[in-house]
């Protein structure tokens, strides 16, 4: 344990020191998490809703696509990617290889699986009777989706609360797209990759206590959102 | 696309051809994914069983504990498990850090959660009629966690498939606990980041991403198929009889 005791009386300085290399990591991790959960979001909800609550073939094709994916190790899609990037790939021209663009495009595409694959489940967990009675009284497309979403929001919920937590943890991608560049475009959790590496064990420890904080508040924050059944209304207009 | 084309056109002849690196790589991969889930699911599983049928105090939050955990960055589950690790530190005296023996260490710890709480939660699903019959009846605790493992099988088999694709896919802990040391302690997963970062050897990253790829195919899909099998397989519980 008096290892332990070392590392820690280096490692909680750091935190309150304002060190500005730790709070552009703090920053850059913040910005990557939420523009990765958020377009993840917008890209996948639709998708999510209509596999969840469409009726045509090749829906169930779909779904199991879906939740193959989630089951695909990241530095695969960071592979991948990274091909695309490189000056002689396919998207070469665009000049995205090691740069912040693509840590946010490799958490973006990471994040989309959680959404499309969660919702679509948590749609489909809704009583059949609802939907039904809706398009009974007429309602659209729109409306069917958005009170799906009103309805399953814990489920909706759980499914954003997922990507975020795998764009806050998550190294395999973004070390291979990002290169993990020291004070560029690093996240927390590449971060520590880096300083366990170097062997800065107190730094990995100070940046690991910054990110379980960060975690806890980002992830707390939505999962008290998802809990107050009652309390805060998602104001969709609705089957009014 | 050409290129990307060329590229898995390089990656081809390196798999077929029985590369001994890949053969290596993919053998402590096997290793890594087998002995984590395994001495994970002997450790979880009857913890699982008594948060999921257990009526103690405490039982909530030691539920909630198991999902909080599941949540945890594995780097940093990778540098706690290396300090404790290190020769200075509490387990020192193992001498296993930057060993396989320390990914095997650090791959169980993460793929716990996953055994405790999914099991904990298939569990507490079943309904509850079944196993308050079952108590009714006689069925001793043994019994009781029998029954409830073989009817909440899809669950479980569930949390097994979890646990395995985290160790199949992890490569934070591996890198930091291991060292990710070519030809020994290197996973498919982390040799993927290796190659591309450290010798932008792409055909061999390529080659061995698709080589996880099918390995991750092939564990997944087995466990998945006898997951669904409900009447085929029987595990074979003696249970109150």
């Amino acid at each position: 344990m008096r290892l332990w005791w070392e590392e820690l009386k280096v490692a909680v300085p750091l935190i309150f020191h304002g060190n500005p290399y730790l709070l552009s990591i703090i920053w850059f991790t913040v910005q990557v998490a939420v523009v990765a959960t958020v377009v993840a979001a917008a890209i996948g909800l639709p998708i999510g809703l209509t596999i969840g609550l469409g009726r045509f073939r090749g829906r169930r094709v779909l779904q199991i696509l879906a939740n193959a994916s989630l089951g695909l190790p990241p530095v695969l899609a960071g592979l991948f990617l990274f091909l695309l990037f490189v000056p002689q790939g396919p998207l070469g021209g665009y000049n995205l290889i090691l740069s912040k663009k693509a840590v946010f495009i490799a958490q973006t595409l990471l994040a989309l699986p959680y959404i499309v694959a969660l919702t679509a489940a948590a749609v489909q967990g809704l009583p059949p009777g609802l939907l039904a009675q809706a398009r009974a009284l007429g309602a659209g497309r729109a409306q069917l989706y958005a009170l799906a979403v009103r309805e399953a929001r814990i489920g909706v919920l759980a499914a954003v609360i997922a990507a975020l937590g795998s764009a806050l943890s998550e190294v395999g991608a973004i070390v291979i797209v990002g290169g993990n560049v020291y004070g560029f475009d690093q996240t927390l959790a590449s971060a520590i990759l880096f300083d366990a590496n170097a062997a800065r064990y107190a730094q990995a420890i100070a940046i690991g206590i910054v990110l379980i904080g960060l975690i806890l508040i980002l992830m707390g924050g939505l999962g008290v959102l998802q809990q107050r059944g009652g309390g805060i209304r998602l104001r969709f207009r609705s089957v009014t | 696309m050409g290129y990307l084309w060329h590229e898995l056109r390089s990656a081809f002849p390196l798999i077929t051809s029985g590369n001994a690196y890949i053969l290596s790589v993919t053998w402590v991969t096997i290793k890594v994914a087998l002995v984590s889930t395994g001495v994970a699911l002997v450790l979880g599983l009857p913890i699982g069983l008594t948060i999921g049928l257990g009526r103690f105090r405490g039982r909530r939050a030691l539920h909630v504990l198991a999902n909080v955990s599941l949540a945890l960055p594995p780097v940093l589950v990778g540098v706690v498990v290396l300090i404790f690790l290190l020769p200075q530190g509490l387990f020192g005296g193992l001498r296993i850090e930057f060993t396989l023996r320390g990914v095997y260490v650090a791959q169980t710890i993460l793929a716990l959660p996953y055994i405790v709480a999914l099991s904990a939660a298939a569990i507490q699903a079943l309904p509850p009629g079944l196993l308050a019959q079952a108590r009714v009846l006689g069925a001793g605790r043994r019994q009781l966690s029998l029954l409830a493992l073989r009817e909440a099988k899809i669950g479980v088999i569930a949390a097994v498939i979890a646990a395995l694709g985290s160790a199949l896919s992890e490569v934070g802990a591996v890198i930091i606990v291991g060292g990710n040391i070519e030809n020994y302690d290197q996973t498919l997963a982390s040799a993927v980041v290796a190659q591309v970062s450290n010798y932008a050897d792409y055909p061999n990253a390529v080659a061995i991403g698709l080589v996880l790829l099918a390995l991750i195919l092939v564990l997944i899909g087995v466990l998945t198929v006898l997951q669904q099998r409900t009447g085929g397989i029987q595990l074979r519980f003696r249970t109150s009889t």
